[in-house]
């Protein structure tokens, strides 16, 4: 009952947000804020983002904040090139998990077995994770072809697939710019052009992950221990276990993160090309309050807006409409709710980016740049007060602590 | 079933367990019959959470035999004792608040019936059989007390126990709640389960038990059939003499005005009503008593008038001023002390030492403080003067505050709130979790800065303290002052129909 309400609701804003997009494309003429061109964009810095987000999701429901994604992400991409140069991308995309879990084997060791403050030890993992890499590339790297001291390019891809009949057709509709329709053919041509069958694995990942922790008996034990993990072991689950269980997972698919990076958005390994994605993950799993679906949403939000700042500039510029209509309209609702200083506030705001809309042509290049993180900080600022972690999370335990 | 409830469903003898420094349990004998419900009473620390710790395969005995239906047995675990059919419902639920009824249950024993379908309809087909009414769906943090402690019971059948063990189930219910329960305790009874119920109310016990067994210092002191011993022999054999009473003695009520609350209601952050329009006074030397089961808005009326939380609407004063717009410091500095519903988490800072505990709170006042600086010595010698005051039993004012038991961490945290002459104290659950000893101090001590002249609000649970020290009670509902009685008249049961509005209908 309750769980069908919420997906009437998404699909309500879901459908909302569709609209409204086209409703601005039209009205500005920047058709490249959702041609195919842009949603692929948007898929490809989408999935990375998506996989530290599920990592996060993996190991914050078993009580683990693991704020090491970054650095479990940058061993992935390191693991990805290596094994992808001498095995080819399969065994790559398998070699970014394998690093990513010796990060997080690092991390459940820190914090589950000695105790550390999960924040010192994620920390510690990301600046690890960043000076192994460097090190590693170093020493493996260098004398390959395509190597650098901190590259490796010229890697193989995995597979892409292209679906010819529907491919063609959904292009030739959406370059008739129609209301709405060319919008949902530029989604299914995104879908059906040109695909890295990468994708479609980070896709299987993620709804693999979902089931497993909210309809297996192992995904329940594992939440328990985000939720009252003294309860947990009272009931004869062993905490400990499922913690590094849920850990070292969360290590793997931000290590498989990564990889993505390394092998389908850049097809190369360069030492820091994470830029800070393994804490946007953090960011869209915060967002989608530590559920799957939300999370989702707010990697394909933080993934759009990354990819967006690579496109041309009157995209952008159409951005601000968006936003400002999309602040005014949650502000109204807020309103409506009650919540007269939040209405207020996110009303001014909205008010501001219509007016900067309005007066200005383009967005500076510099402010492109910065757009998915202002938005990470819009939306986390919105969101945050209906958020609910698990109530165990980021807490030290102890065996028999309490019983 | 007449036939097995002769024979005896868990033997303990010689039972003794010790921790490094105490004896927690010695000599302990005990004999349960199959298919009673015993009693197991006694005072705070009288050991008898270790012995059953011991008998539930959380701690390991030291010395003595355990015997299960016939069998001598040894628990390395839990699950070496629910294996036994043996299963117990803690004092502090262990839930996860945050899953539904449903998953609560089955954690732990995926392997009976599995997660779905099969494991929903056995959870409802238990809730029928015992009258517990239960959805299987629901989330736990959305329901009551009462039914949280169904789905503990019910937690404990599903793994297929026998002998069921109840650490203090009733310190949280309100009577009618205890009623309902008892009707579950002796539906569980007929159907021929084994009950072990742990309690220091002693009507309950006669109300319910078969057979009592008193423990007093580790040990158990005396056995007793509920028929046959009153309940002032039964309070005597568990402290060894007179029991105290809360009475007070003629009203010290005066009519000068210290608080009073206008119209009050405290919303949440989601926009929530916590209390409604609450409207009350208290004069000077009045104690007026907030009875309400827990989670009814009292808590955070408190937190509202010491000033943590902000009022949404409505006026609160203390004499003439209007302080609805103060600070909590401001609050604290104009004369309200404070002692908080759970001392270890909001009165004391558990790893300081008992002088560094005193300054909370009056960290802006002397003798505390020097200008800028903290006055050690000033603070260390008020703290003597609280220790002996008081009979904090310490041993020196160095001591950190964890190593002190309960009734006397209590003991330090009111006599930190009585110095300095407070005009107000708001005494959330004063006694809750400490012996009777401790307790009768506490009891005293209220009464005596009544006398002065000082106001009181007091919260409480324990609705014979309520009665016994209060010169006014108001019952809080849903964050509604719901009703007002005279301690004088009013009965537990009477209180207790308004705390959970049984009596709406006919109001």
């Amino acid at each position: 009952m309750r769980a069908r309400q919420l997906n009437h609701l998404w699909l309500l804003i879901s459908l909302g947000a569709i609209l409204m997009v086209s409703a601005v494309r039209i009205l500005t003429g920047a058709h490249g804020i959702d041609s195919i061109g842009t949603i692929r964009a948007a898929i490809i810095a989408t999935c990375p983002i998506l996989m530290a987000a599920i990592g996060g999701l993996w190991s914050e429901r078993a009580g683990v904040v693991n704020i090491g994604l970054e650095g479990q992400m940058i061993l992935g991409t390191w693991g990805a090139a290596y094994f992808t140069y001498y095995y080819g991308p399969w065994v790559g995309v398998f070699g970014a998990a394998l690093l990513g879990a010796v990060g997080g084997l690092l991390h459940a060791l820190a914090t589950v077995t000695f105790g550390v403050d999960h924040i010192v030890s994620g920390v510690a993992i990301n600046i690890i994770g960043l000076g192994a890499s460097r090190f590693l590339a170093e020493a493996y790297f260098t004398d390959l072809e395509g190597g650098g001291i901190k590259q490796l390019t010229g890697l193989e891809t995995p597979t892409r697939v292209t679906i010819p009949g529907i491919s063609d057709g959904a292009e030739y509709l959406a370059d008739k710019h129609w209301f709405l329709v060319s919008d949902l053919a530029s989604l299914v041509g995104a879908m059906t052009t040109d695909l890295s069958l990468f994708t479609v694995l980070v896709a299987a990942l993620v709804i693999a992950s979902a089931w497993i922790l909210w309809r297996s008996t192992f995904g329940l034990r594992l939440r328990s221990c985000g939720e009252n993990p003294a309860a947990a072991e009272s009931l004869g689950v062993n905490v400990y276990r499922y913690k590094y269980a849920a850990v070292v997972v969360s290590g793997a698919m931000a290590g498989i993160g990564g990889g993505f990076l390394a092998l389908v958005s850049s097809s190369g390994f360069t030492t820091g090309q994470t830029n800070g994605r393994g804490f946007i993950g953090l960011a869209a799993m915060i967002f989608g309050n530590w559920r799957p679906g939300g999370t989702t949403a707010g990697a394909l939000l933080f993934g759009y807006t990354d990819s967006l700042q690579l496109r041309d500039s009157t995209s952008v510029h159409a951005l601000l409409l968006i936003v400002g209509i999309g602040l005014v309209a949650l502000a109204l609702w807020r309103l409506r709710q009650g919540k007269t200083t939040t209405a207020i506030v996110m009303g001014a705001l909205g008010v501001a980016f219509l007016v900067w809309f309005l007066t200005t042509d383009s967005v500076p290049k510099e402010f492109a740049g910065m757009t998915p993180y202002i938005a990470t900080l819009l939306v986390l600022a919105l969101a945050a007060q209906r958020l609910r972690m698990p109530a165990a999370d980021g807490l030290r335990y102890r065996r028999g602590q309490s019983i | 079933m007449s036939a097995t409830a002769t024979s005896d469903a868990v033997l303990l003898q010689g039972i003794a367990k010790r921790f490094p420094g105490v004896i927690a349990n010695h000599d302990v004998d005990i004999t349960i019959r199959s298919g009673t419900v015993h009693a197991l009473i006694g005072e705070n620390g009288a050991g008898k959470s270790t012995l059953m710790k011991i008998l539930y395969g959380v701690q390991k005995p030291d010395e003595g035999t355990i015997t299960v239906d016939g069998q001598t047995v040894t628990f390395g675990s839990p699950t070496d004792a629910i294996a036994r059919g043996i299963g117990m419902v803690f004092q502090h639920f262990m839930l996860a608040d945050n899953l539904t009824v449903l998953e609560n249950v089955v954690l732990g024993a995926e392997k009976l019936h599995g997660i779905g379908e099969k494991a929903r309809s056995a959870v409802e087909q238990i809730s029928t059989t015992y009258g517990f009414g239960l959805d299987p769906d629901a989330l736990v943090e959305d329901l009551g007390v009462g039914d949280r402690q169904r789905v503990e019971i019910l937690k404990v059948l599903y793994r297929g126990a026998r002998i069921i063990i109840l650490d203090e189930p009733t310190a949280v219910l309100v009577p009618q709640e205890v009623e309902s329960l008892f009707d579950n305790l002796r539906v569980l009874k007929a159907e021929g389960h084994t009950i072990l119920f742990i309690s220091h109310k002693l009507d309950e016990v006669l109300d319910i038990a078969d057979d009592i067994t008193v423990m007093r210092r580790g040990t158990t002191v005396g056995e007793a059939k509920p028929d046959s011993i009153t309940k002032h022999e039964l309070a005597e054999l568990m402290v060894g003499s007179e029991l105290p009473s809360p009475e007070t003695e003629e009203s010290t009520v005066t009519d000068e005005v210290q608080l009073s609350l206008e119209n009050v209601t405290v919303a949440d952050a989601r926009g929530r009503r916590l209390c409604a329009e609450v409207t009350f006074t208290i004069h000077r030397g009045e104690v007026l008593g907030i009875a309400g089961v827990e989670g009814n808005g009292q808590a955070e009326l408190v937190e509202t008038i010491i000033g943590m939380r902000k009022v949404a609407t409505g006026r609160i004063r203390l004499g003439s001023e209007d302080m609805t717009a103060w600070g909590t410091r401001a609050r604290r500095e104009a004369g309200i002390g404070y002692i908080p519903e759970d001392r270890q988490r909001h009165g004391l800072l558990l790893d300081s030492p008992l002088w560094e505990n005193r300054i909370l709170g009056h960290q802006t006042q002397p003798p505390s403080v020097k200008g800028p600086w903290i006055d050690r010595a000033g603070a260390g010698s008020d703290t003597e003067r609280i220790v002996k005051e008081y009979d904090v039993r310490t041993p020196s004012i160095e001591t950190v505050a964890r190593a002190l038991s309960g009734g006397n961490q209590q003991k330090l945290i009111v006599g930190r709130e009585m110095s300095g002459q407070p005009v107000l104290l708001i005494a959330s659950h004063p006694t809750r979790g400490v012996d009777v000893g401790a307790q009768a101090a506490i009891w005293g001590y209220i009464k005596d800065a009544r006398r002065d002249g000082l106001a009181v609000l007091l919260i409480s649970a324990d609705l014979d303290e309520l009665i016994g020290l209060s010169d006014r009670i108001e019952v809080i509902l849903r964050g509604r002052l719901v009703g007002e009685f005279d301690p004088q008249s009013v009965t537990p049961q009477d209180l207790g129909a308004a705390m959970t509005g049984a009596n709406e209908a006919t109001a």
